[in-house]
């Protein structure tokens, strides 16, 4: 099965709000901006419920006192979202080896993307519409030639 | 010392700019440092542009990202349409792959390559290294004043230090003449043991399609005299002050720009392909 971790700061997001003010001085009119890191990871069924259980023991990932993490819905990015992620990093296949975040092996992983995600408001609780979403990624969020954009 | 005015851009975050002013000034050039809250009108009036090392803006989004579209970058872009040199070093040439300044293929000012991270760890490197000069000395008037196939000492000092493009792109930089340095041994033999990073071709400098934008990764300011050294020639400096303290190795790529300055080089346009990405 696919597991999506998500963990986010708790805490303000310098990045999140110096790229927001820097997509507003280009033209792109935004109310918030928000970033957070996920781990799209092929599990294992029986080892899904250990793998949330592992990434909250991953102190360099995720700080309680600082971070939410939480297991989301989907796996796809959400309306008003973008994702991004390395074209030539690629995926951290198990095959042969074990997938490791942070040093530690993740039991039962078979696959796992790590992707920035960057989710786009224009007013509070509405998401941005798709040609401001591709505006900002194409201005700032990814550079093209040696990242992907995954949108909704 | 050279009429000509070499601004060097300071960003919230850029830390090499004391030793790139110090190596411009050992090279006789006349430089100053600009600040990014600086009047952009005074910016505007330099003759040349340094970018130099650091994390500008915490390097937030991806290296140099934001940098890019900072106000003092407009002056930047304007001075290398009008064949201002520019020169950016490790943060200062993500800043200029990220402004698509460099390689600027088909003259597009979108990026189409990035420095991306390390291979094969990802990891922040800091090492000893040298580069080659890969190109007609006279294709990039920065380096249109050194020996062919010159070889300068650096040091490699990043953590997002690796060419990546599309393919084709990175063939067609190989084929125009876009990548001015590549890493080589201290005899100037290409290796891939040499490259620290991974980097695509080998590479280490992107010019741009004039030949006025140079974007080089490792810092030839941090080998910049003789007492930086790592051979036989501090060894042989050890005991004199004055030997030591001697301008050498990194040196050259900052003469290089003076001598640009100093007598403007005509260089050829890069030769341009249709159909390209």
């Amino acid at each position: 099965m696919i597991r999506c971790i998500e963990v986010s700061l708790a805490i303000p997001d310098n990045e999140a709000r110096t790229a927001l003010d820097t997509l507003r001085r280009l033209g792109i009119t935004l109310s918030a901006l928000d970033r957070s890191d996920l781990y799209r990871c092929e599990v294992d069924d029986e080892d899904a419920e250990r793998l949330v259980a592992t990434f909250s023991g991953l102190e360099t990932v995720y700080n309680p006192n600082k971070h939410m993490l939480r297991v989301r819905e989907s796996a796809r990015p959400g309306a008003g979202e973008v994702w991004i992620d390395e074209i030539t990093a690629g995926r951290a296949d198990a095959a042969g080896g074990f997938v490791r975040v942070a040093g530690r092996t993740l039991g039962g992983v078979r696959s796992l993307e790590r992707f920035t995600a960057w989710r786009l408001s224009v007013a509070p609780g509405r998401p941005a519409a798709d040609d401001v979403v591709t505006a900002a990624t194409e201005t700032l969020l990814c550079n093209g030639a040696f990242q992907k954009a995954l949108r909704a | 010392m050279s009429a000509a005015r070499v601004g060097i851009l300071i960003f919230p975050g850029t830390n090499s700019e004391d030793e790139t002013l110090r190596a411009c000034r050992a090279a006789g050039l006349d430089t100053a440092l600009v600040h990014w809250n600086a009047d952009i009108e005074s910016v505007r009036a330099f003759d040349a542009y340094v970018l130099p090392g650091g994390f500008a803006y915490e390097d937030r989004v991806r290296a140099g990202a934001i940098a890019a579209h900072d106000r003092l970058m407009s002056a930047v872009r304007d001075g290398a349409e009008d064949g201002k040199l520019v020169l950016g070093i490790c943060n200062g040439a993500q800043i200029l792959l990220e402004s698509g300044l460099a390689p600027q293929l088909d003259g597009t000012t979108r990026p189409q390559a990035g420095f991306a991270r390390n291979a094969p760890l990802g990891k922040f490197r800091s090492t000893h290294v040298h580069v080659k000069l890969a190109i007609e000395p006279e294709r990039c008037a920065i380096t249109a004043g050194l020996p062919p196939g010159v070889v300068i000492p650096c040091w490699a000092s990043h953590a997002e230090g690796r060419l990546a493009a599309h393919p084709d792109v990175l063939a067609r930089m190989e084929r125009e003449g876009r990548i001015a340095f590549v890493y080589c041994d201290a005899r100037g033999e290409p290796s891939s043991e040499a490259v620290p990073n991974g980097s695509a071709l080998g590479a280490a400098g992107i010019v741009n399609g004039r030949g006025n934008v140079l974007a080089i990764m490792p810092h030839p300011e941090r080998d910049a005299w003789t007492f930086m050294h790592h051979d036989a020639a501090r060894e042989r400096a050890r005991g004199s002050a004055s030997a030591m303290l001697e301008p050498s190795g990194g040196i050259a790529l900052f003469q290089g720009l003076a001598a640009a300055l100093a007598a403007p080089v005509r260089v050829p346009a890069a030769k341009r392909e249709e159909g390209g990405r």
